[in-house]
């Protein structure tokens, strides 16, 4: 099983960017109104999943 | 193609540097990655009335409601009431925030900056490490755009300070994490944007009720990202609304996520490069407000950029005035407010209901967080140790 990485729920991100504010690893980018998170460079530290103001990031397991 | 300036993003911040820039003679090009300036709105629309001191908006479309004041409610109810002398005598307003910045973005207009919607910046250009402007994106194809000063106005999420190298990334106790519903059908008093405090409310944060009009309020709760949960403000916001029968009845007609960042202004200038607004950290980190201080900064930036473009340089000693300027004035409010957040921050429910009690009948002779401060003060001498680095601060 591989290492879990932060995974965002498009249905509920709302765009507020937050996440991607705090992303040590600047791993999050904005694409189409929605964040989206690259499995490269995120080292699940889950600091996004927590600032998350709707839940809408989780975890997912490669 | 190539321009003097681009700037990227249209809201306050990119909309009043491209003004001023352009009025100063450069020229400029704003890309949006938004179809329309302003919306979605992210935000809780509460403006001072200082705004108008700037005179960049023309008519009153951009306004939804006058204010008298604000009113603070501590955790056990006790409010601070921070007013106008006379009643009517506005000291802010609620805005239609869409409007507003597609106000400001025709300001830019005018003074001859043009402007690109549904365009994504997606990286910085640089030629032998010099930054030669921006690589955008509109509907799928990549291109550059030549510009010899970049100008990242791009909001709290800003990467074009990432992508120059610069150190951006907020840590979670300096950002705020927001959820706002607009509600229809509630009441409240339509004259007062209110303010609740409490750690059960909105730990490191509040809840607030800003009004629209008659019926129409903005109720949002932000709360600090490092006390914060997973949905955790959306969740204690349905909690504000549900205990309070006037809100419970209401229905939304808009819901938002949000994040602001309660920073201290970062490095905000290199060469051939800016930052401006929420992308720079210039928001008040006690009220989370950033529109006032992206308006000031905005012109500050586009003055500054105006001088550099008549004397054909751009390297950071050029640009640097933008930051001196700043230093000078913004800065030292929002560095003082900085460390009046800390310790608020550090307070217990019970101080700041002590706090509220001995304030509830104050006469504030102004509406800011200054006279907040000095009313503090004046009741509780022994606050003086712990602002002690305020008061140095404001002797800057
Ligand atoms: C919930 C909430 C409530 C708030 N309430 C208040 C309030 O009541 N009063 C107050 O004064 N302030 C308030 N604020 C803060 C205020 O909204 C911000 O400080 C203000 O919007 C900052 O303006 P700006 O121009 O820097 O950024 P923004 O207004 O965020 O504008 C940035 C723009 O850049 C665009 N952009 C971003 N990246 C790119 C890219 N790569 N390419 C192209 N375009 C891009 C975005 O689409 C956006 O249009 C609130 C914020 C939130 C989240
Ligand atoms: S914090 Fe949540 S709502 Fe905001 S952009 Fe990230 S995933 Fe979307
Ligand atoms: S878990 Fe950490 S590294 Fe991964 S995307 Fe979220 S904030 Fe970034």
């Amino acid at each position: 099983m591989g290492k879990p990485k932060a995974l965002v729920d498009k249905g509920k991100c709302l765009a507020c960017g937050g996440c991607i504010s705090v992303c040590p690893q600047d791993a999050i980018a904005m694409c189409s109104s929605k964040a989206i998170v690259s499995k490269e460079n995120c080292i699940d530290c889950g600091i996004c999943i927590q600032t998350c103001p709707v839940g809408a990031i989780g975890n997912e397991v490669h | 193609m190539k321009y003097d300036v681009v700037v990227v993003g249209s809201g306050p911040a990119g909309s009043m540097t491209a003004r001023f820039a352009a009025e100063s003679g450069a020229n400029v090009l704003i890309i949006e990655r938004r179809q329309e300036v302003g919306v979605p709105v992210l935000c809780g629309e509460g403006i001072s009335k200082g705004v108008d001191e700037f005179k960049v908006l023309e008519g009153k479309r951009w306004l939804a409601n006058n204010m008298d004041g604000a009113r603070i409610i501590s955790p056990d109810g006790t409010m601070v009431k921070l007013a106008a002398d006379m009643a009517g005598d506005e000291t802010g307003y609620v805005l239609y925030r869409d409007i507003f910045d597609q106000e400001l973005a025709r300001g830019a207009i005018r003074a001859g900056a043009e402007l690109m919607l549904n365009t994504c910046a997606v990286n910085i250009l640089k030629e032998n490490g010099k930054i030669k402007g921006v690589k955008a994106k509109q509907f799928g194809e990549e291109f550059d755009i030549e510009a010899d000063i970049v100008v990242g106005a791009d909001g709290v999420e800003s990467k074009i300070g990432r992508w120059a190298g610069m150190k951006t990334t907020l840590k979670p106790y300096d950002l705020e994490t927001c959820a706002q519903y607009t509600l229809s059908n509630v009441e409240f008093d339509r004259a007062y944007c209110d303010f609740y405090l409490g750690k059960k409310i909105a730990p490191g944060g509040y809840a607030w009720i800003f009004p629209k009009g008659k019926d129409i309020a903005n109720v949002g709760v932000g709360i600090l990202a490092s006390l914060s949960e997973p949905g955790m403000s959306l969740k204690l916001l349905d909690k504000f609304i549900n205990s309070r029968p006037e809100l419970k009845k209401g229905e939304p007609l808009r819901f938002l996520a949000g994040a602001v960042p309660v920073a201290e202004p970062i490095e905000s200038v290199r060469d051939n490069l800016l930052l401006v607004g929420d992308a720079a950290r210039q928001v008040d980190p006690i009220t989370g407000g950033g529109l006032m201080a992206s308006i000031e900064a905005g012109k500050t930036a586009g003055e500054t950029i105006g001088k550099a473009i008549d004397e054909q340089r751009f390297d950071k000693e050029m640009l640097l005035p933008y930051e001196e300027k700043l230093k000078n004035t913004l800065y030292k409010k929002l560095k003082r407010n900085y460390v009046v957040k800390e310790i608020i921050l550090g307070m217990e429910d019970k101080t700041l209901n002590m706090l509220a009690d001995s304030l509830k009948d104050y006469k504030f002779d102004e509406l800011s967080t200054l006279s907040l401060v000095k009313a503090l003060v004046l009741k509780h001498p022994s606050l003086l140790i712990k602002l002690k680095p305020l008061l140095k601060l404001s002797r800057l």
